[in-house]
């Protein structure tokens, strides 16, 4: 067992990272990976859903022709809030509970708390990844679909041009569920103790 | 069990906790710079493609420059992340604090030179493409009426637009490769950084 993994020198457990980062529970940074990477990419999908919806709906007073068409932005922010639900099934699949313990109010000196430390690091660190990446893509997007509507009210020509610079925007929420499943695959709680090997 | 004090140890449990932030910042950052600089100069493009739409293909670039930050920031994100080890199946660690403190440098370098790259890119795109147009269409803007789009023959011709826009925008042009290079100037440094490496292994 490494040595300080073992009581705190002061009375609030801040005397230094390892005594900070050991005093607080895996589960708790995995389950606010999950939440932090579902809230944030809803609330980059939200916030792209009212920036193209509002100019899709003031430019549609004057020229009605654009409502169906430009649609596909709101699609195109949609898409960053299903990149948060998949992490979040990823990662909610991966948070175990305990399975056998020989005494059930508290885990064991051989249990596999590096294990332990290290799912619960990468998990947290896996939805922050996607979920800031997120509210970024979300907001590009809706500021792309909110011109590319009023320019294409103004000139039908231009809608598939100005297409290209939401599909730019959109490949950043694939970038963060990438680097966030590659960070996530090897976290595995442990959910007994270690085996002699 | 001999005494350690606290601070001495090179492979604790929580070190991937900084290495993993490493990852996290630098795809995090970067991918909100090049949101930054997309959204900035798509609206430029937008506001161009109004009265000049033949110039929207060639003023693409901007984004796709802006596109590349992310790409740079995917890079090492993925680098930093496959070089962080689990621990082994008996509970030793494998992954360093010199690994963890190398790796959060690493993400916040490509991540904030990213994030500021990004930013002027969209900030230069966005004037530069707007200068474009307004200068191809000879000074036209959107809302003019179609007698005053007619002009009254006595200013520049097109050809001089054209020739004129096009000096406009071989000078944007080499103001977006220079903040291009400030991003890649990260992205070294990260890649440099991310090759620092001490692993602690069994001896036995």
């Amino acid at each position: 067992m490494s040595s300080s993994a073992s009581i705190c020198s002061t009375k609030y457990c801040n005397a230094g990272w390892s005594e900070v980062l050991m005093s607080m529970s895996p589960y708790g940074f995995a389950n606010l990976g999950i939440a932090f990477g579902l809230g944030l990419s809803v609330v980059g999908a939200a916030w792209g859903i009212w920036l193209t919806g509002s100019s899709l709906v003031g430019a549609a007073v004057k020229a009605p022709r654009i409502r169906s068409k430009n649609l596909i932005s709101v699609i195109f922010c949609e898409a960053t809030a299903i990149y948060g639900v998949i992490m979040a099934i990823i990662l909610a699949n991966k948070v175990k509970k305990p399975v056998d313990l020989e005494d059930i109010y508290y885990l064991s000196d051989d249990w596999d708390f590096p294990g332990f430390y290290f799912s619960g690091h990468g998990m947290f660190s896996a939805g922050l990844s996607v979920g800031l990446t997120n509210v970024a893509s979300g907001i590009s997007v809706g500021i792309a679909g909110s011109s590319c509507a009023i320019a294409d009210a103004q000139d039908p020509s231009l809608f598939v041009k100005i297409l290209i610079v939401e599909i730019f925007a959109s490949a950043l929420g694939i970038f963060g569920i990438i680097v966030g499943i590659i960070q996530s695959n090897s976290c595995n709680m442990p959910i007994s103790i270690l085996s002699e090997n | 069990m001999t005494e350690v004090v606290a601070g001495y140890d090179t492979c604790p449990p929580w070190a991937p906790f900084f290495g993993y932030l490493g990852a996290a910042s630098c795809v995090i950052l970067s991918n909100w710079g090049s949101a930054w600089g997309t959204w900035k100069a798509g609206i430029g493009v937008c506001n161009m493609g109004v009265v000049y739409p033949k110039g929207i293909m060639k003023n693409i670039v901007p984004i796709v420059m802006a596109g590349v930050l992310g790409i740079y920031g995917l890079i090492v994100a993925v680098i930093i992340a496959q070089n962080i080890n689990a621990p082994n199946n008996d509970g030793t660690t494998q992954y360093s604090m010199y690994n963890g403190y190398a790796h959060l440098a690493a993400g916040l370098c490509c991540g904030i030179s990213c994030l500021v790259a990004g930013g002027t890119i969209g900030m230069i795109g966005d004037v530069a493409v707007r200068g474009f147009g307004l200068k191809s269409s000879g000074g036209k803007r959107a809302w003019y009426t179609a007698a005053e789009m007619e002009g009254d023959g006595t200013g520049p011709t097109d050809a001089m637009n054209a020739d004129g826009a096009n000096k406009l925008y071989v000078g944007s042009l080499i103001m977006l490769i220079f903040s291009e290079a400030l991003a890649l100037y990260g992205l070294i440094v990260a890649l440099i950084l991310s090759q620092h490496s001490f692993k602690c292994e069994a001896d036995n």
